[in-house]
């Protein structure tokens, strides 16, 4: 599969409190392998079956630190080429078991302006296929001005 | 329910404390690894031509991507200095702040100091627990701070 990448910019003057933006991520055990090497968090109870069920888990479990990246690619790919995250933090609230598919959103919740630049707070987090909320979290995106 | 965990003196004591320093290597091969995992499409993490093209000297790291400690197996997994000694084996990620400031790039060596912002002691459904924030700084090789982080963990 190839994919291209012609984003468009989103601008500041454009985005309202309570935009609303989202992915959907697998989670195989592939990619938890990759995020595994990536990350360099070799846990077993992300990738190895016997391993987590031993540790009273129903299935291998999508690493914290993986979600709260998903979450910042959201981001990243909502400031485009010239916008900046200015900080986004998740908590763990929930494990979440792989091989499902996730979905990570953000929701505006404040515009502003603030030391020059022009600012959107979001509420972010990750949402299972049934809707639980396991990573709550906020963020805050610069965006460029037309 | 079991009481909330109290501090010991020198839990008290480590309190704003940093850390030794920790070298981490941003690579070619480690971003594209991270922004293959995380399911990044912008050519900035894969592609040096695209990524000059845009004004950058090389491939650029995503955001909260700092690259990887350096592996030796002299020491192991033996990670950062052990700040208190804890009667907790057992450790939760509680979550995680990232503040970008600058990009990171192919070819950095980045310098991470991690204080001990608070500790807490607490009590949950797990039974008595011990939350430790803390507060990391990563520095470049041209002493740049590219991004400040803040993590939670939770020992039971």
């Amino acid at each position: 599969m190839t994919t291209e990448w012609n984003p468009t910019q989103t601008y500041w003057d454009d985005i309202e409190v309570g935009h609303e933006i989202s992915m959907t991520e697998e989670t195989s055990s592939q990619r938890l392998v990759i995020w595994a090497g990536a990350s360099y968090d070799f846990y077993q109870i992300h990738y190895d079956d016997n391993f987590a069920k031993n540790n009273n888990l129903p299935d291998i479990i999508v690493h914290g630190a993986l979600k709260g990246m998903f979450v910042g690619k959201l981001l990243d790919e909502f400031a485009g080429e010239n916008g900046w995250i200015k900080r986004w933090a998740v908590s763990y609230r929930g494990m979440d078991p792989a091989r499902d598919a996730l979905t990570v959103w953000g929701k505006v919740t404040r515009k502003y302006e603030e030391g020059g630049e022009a600012l959107l707070d979001l509420d972010v987090g990750v949402a299972q296929p049934g809707g639980t909320q396991t990573t709550p979290g906020t963020a805050t995106v610069r965006l460029p001005k037309r | 329910m079991a009481e909330p965990f109290q501090l010991t003196d020198e839990m008290k004591a480590a309190i704003g404390k940093a850390n030794d320093p920790v070298t981490y290597e941003v690579t070619t091969q480690g971003i594209r690894l991270f922004a293959r995992a995380v399911g990044y499409r912008n050519p900035l993490y894969f592609d040096e031509t695209y990524a000059k093209s845009k004004g950058h000297p090389t491939l650029a790291a995503p955001p909260g991507y700092f690259g990887v400690q350096v592996w030796d197996p002299r020491r192991g997994n033996a990670g950062p200095r052990r700040m208190y000694e804890s009667p907790f084996s057992r450790n939760l990620n509680g979550g995680t702040e990232v503040e970008p400031i600058k990009h990171a790039y192919a070819g950095d060596t980045l310098t991470a100091v991690t204080s001990l912002a608070d500790l807490q002691g607490a009590v949950g459904r797990l039974g008595p627990m011990l939350i430790q924030t803390t507060e990391t700084v990563y520095t470049n090789q041209n002493g740049e701070v590219v991004a400040k982080t803040r993590g939670t963990g939770i020992s039971y």
